[in-house]
């Protein structure tokens, strides 16, 4: 029983940064109706930015956190203004293959800033021991979960409350009637990266933490789809909860069947999962007109 | 005054081509290809290999994705499914490479009904994710069932012998792709302007309404898997044949990545655009390696050691120019340039 908890608590942990990437996914596919496959890249390059503040600038931890999110922001709005702007109007295939594009493109620029070395993140809070129960957690795995529950529930009231918020959920139903309320689309378009850019940012900062600042952290972005998959691409809390059922099952397989199952198991899932409902567990079918 | 190229008849539209000037220069650079051992070094050679075999995997890959519409990310792990094929049958139950070869594209044709059944119902997006995921599978599994395929050991390949030619020469081994690759291409271009290569475009176009027209959308969404699997199996066999030491490292989601932007850049659905995108991506790297060493010693040598990362760069960079500048790639380009010269007064 103790295993289990320990398991369960561990796949929360790993589970959040993927619902934190998830959630990335679903507020700009919500917005825009395009899949950023640069989600992971984008959330590497706010690491190592952030890892470059505090390790080589200094800037002590209360600084920092605005810091990043601030730059997560520009990093988000400028992908977005340089390379998804211009292709307005191409079909979403077209769109979907940039970002592609995008998610080399930051990978190699990264790797050749930084370099190839692993480098660990310190933070004011690591390295501590919490005991919870039978559960023991490290204090930067408890400060995961805290972020995700921060997040998640940031991002709900930003978009069940604000005003901006409220005009981006109306941007994703109906474009036109949107932009007849005034709405400007490209402007939500470009709100939509910076919020993802800071969410997934914010996961990056605690893979590195967790982990280390290494130049294969980009393979969380993948890892991550099977948390937006899970949860329906268009509802960002739904993307951020399949992430923690995507964890936890992925701890749990490994724990009790097989090594080799933690990363793969919540792939495995969402193909059965695809096969069954092709538009995700909680996405609406769209009716197609030829 | 000429008018244009003004097709009448139905053989004519759907002949390889029909215009005579075609058939003298594909069977000059035929001739070409035939001597070019004679000249070259074994560097030239190696990158040649490179470039046949990479045309191979993006014909494969712009059958499904080029001419039938479906977004594969994952026909690396086919590529990987026929490597090993190839390289442990030959290795652990040694089997003929004869027979070998063809088992790659077999046992990858197999598998492509796993992915390509629960993907029947899934378009676009969800599609694209599936077959990544499914590629994931395939190397983790090869990276983990230890005792079928030694993993993270990797396979050496000693019998190279087929029907007595030993591809561990480079000449024997460039011929015999040439070869494959002319088959290969002979085969997608007639399977084209058959009913199922119609049903294919059909499907990429508008899958609803190429159903009401009649066309049965599992039977032509799984023979385009299976027949892209098969190509991209075979460019994996020979893969196992030109490295001898194969591991999991090769078939990364940054291959899979470079198969889609040659098929990009030469332009999507045409199997002469998936081979001169083929030779495009393969050489980008190597030209713009050779520019850098021309640079003063001082910035060459900080960029030289960011080779692998330039190669990323650069095929990124590749994508999102082509995407937004000329969607239908180097084929796109050739055509509005012949369009411009045979309309010269009247073109735009």
């Amino acid at each position: 029983m103790d295993l289990f908890l320990n398991l369960v608590a561990s796949g929360l942990v790993i589970g959040s940064v993927y619902g934190l990437i998830g959630m990335s996914f679903a507020i700009i596919f919500r917005t825009t109706g395009v899949l950023n496959f640069a989600q992971g890249e984008v959330m590497m390059l706010v690491a190592y930015t952030a890892w470059t503040l505090t390790h080589t600038l200094l800037f002590p931890f209360w600084l920092l956190v605005p810091s990043t999110i601030v730059l997560a922001a520009l990093i988000g709005m400028a992908v977005e203004r340089l390379f998804i702007r211009p292709m307005t109007g191409q079909p979403i295939f077209a769109i979907v293959m940039v970002t592609i594009g995008i998610a080399i493109t930051l990978r190699s620029l990264t790797t050749l800033v930084w370099g190839h070395e692993f480098e660990g993140f310190s933070v004011p809070f690591s390295g501590g021991v919490v005991e919870i129960g039978p559960v023991f957690l490290l204090t930067e795995q408890l400060a995961v979960l805290i972020l995700f529950a921060a997040v998640s529930l940031m991002t709900w009231a930003f978009f069940r409350f604000s005003r901006v918020g409220m005009a981006m959920r109306a941007t994703s139903q109906d474009e036109t009637a949107a932009l007849l309320m005034g709405v400007d689309s490209r402007r939500m378009s470009s709100f939509a990266w910076a919020i993802s850019a800071i969410v997934s940012g914010l996961a990056g900062v605690m893979v590195s933490v967790l982990f280390a600042r290494a130049p294969d952290m980009w393979h969380f972005g993948l890892k991550s789809f099977p948390a937006a998959i899970l949860g329906g691409l268009d509802s960002p809390i739904g993307a951020g909860f399949g992430g923690l059922i995507i964890g936890v099952i992925g701890e749990l397989s490994a724990g009790y069947v097989w090594n080799g199952l933690k990363e793969i198991s919540g792939l495995i899932l969402i193909i059965v999962i695809l096969m069954v409902r092709p538009y995700g567990l909680f996405g609406e079918k769209e009716l197609e007109r030829v | 005054m000429r008018t244009g190229n003004h097709i009448e008849s139905y053989p004519r539209h759907i002949a390889l081509s029909d215009n005579p000037v075609v058939w003298f220069w594909l069977v000059a650079l035929m001739a070409a290809m035939i001597v070019l051992p004679a000249f070259s070094g074994l560097f030239v050679l190696g990158l040649a290999i490179r470039i046949l075999i990479a045309a191979v995997g993006a014909i494969g890959l712009n059958l499904l994705t080029g001419s039938t519409g479906q977004i594969s990310l994952g026909q690396s792990g086919f590529l990987a499914a026929g490597c090993y094929t190839t390289g442990l049958l030959i290795t652990d139950y040694n089997w003929p490479p004869e027979l070998a070869l063809p088992m790659a594209g077999i046992v990858a044709a197999a598998l492509s009904f796993l992915v390509g059944i629960p993907s029947l119902r899934l378009k676009g997006l969800y599609l694209a994710i599936t077959t990544l995921a499914f590629s994931f599978i395939i190397t983790q599994f090869l990276l983990f069932a230890e005792p079928i395929t030694h993993g993270p050991y990797g396979v050496r390949i000693e019998d190279t012998v087929l029907f007595g030619f030993d591809l561990a020469d480079p000449t024997t081994m460039y011929y015999f792709c040439l070869g494959i690759l002319a088959l290969v291409t002979l085969g997608v271009l007639n399977i084209m302007r058959t009913r199922v290569g119609r049903a294919f475009n059909a499907i990429r176009d508008q899958d609803i309404a190429a159903r009401a027209m009649g066309i049965n959308l599992t039977t032509y969404k799984l023979t385009a898997f299976a027949a892209s699997s098969f190509i991209v199996g075979l460019a994996g066999g020979l893969m196992a044949f030109q490295f001898r030491f194969i591991n999991v490292d090769i078939f990364s989601v940054t291959l899979a990545i470079e198969a889609l932007a040659m098929i990009i850049v030469g332009g999507l659905g045409s199997v002469a655009g998936a081979i001169i995108g083929a030779v495009f991506i393969i050489l980008l790297p190597e030209v713009v390696g050779d520019a850098i060493g021309l640079l003063p010693a001082g910035i060459s040598d900080v960029l030289s050691r960011g080779a692998l990362e330039i190669k990323g760069l650069l095929i990124g960079l590749v994508i999102i120019l082509t995407l937004r500048l000329e969607p239908d790639g180097l084929m796109g380009v050739w055509r509005n340039m012949k369009r411009y010269w045979s309309r010269w007064p009247l073109s735009v």
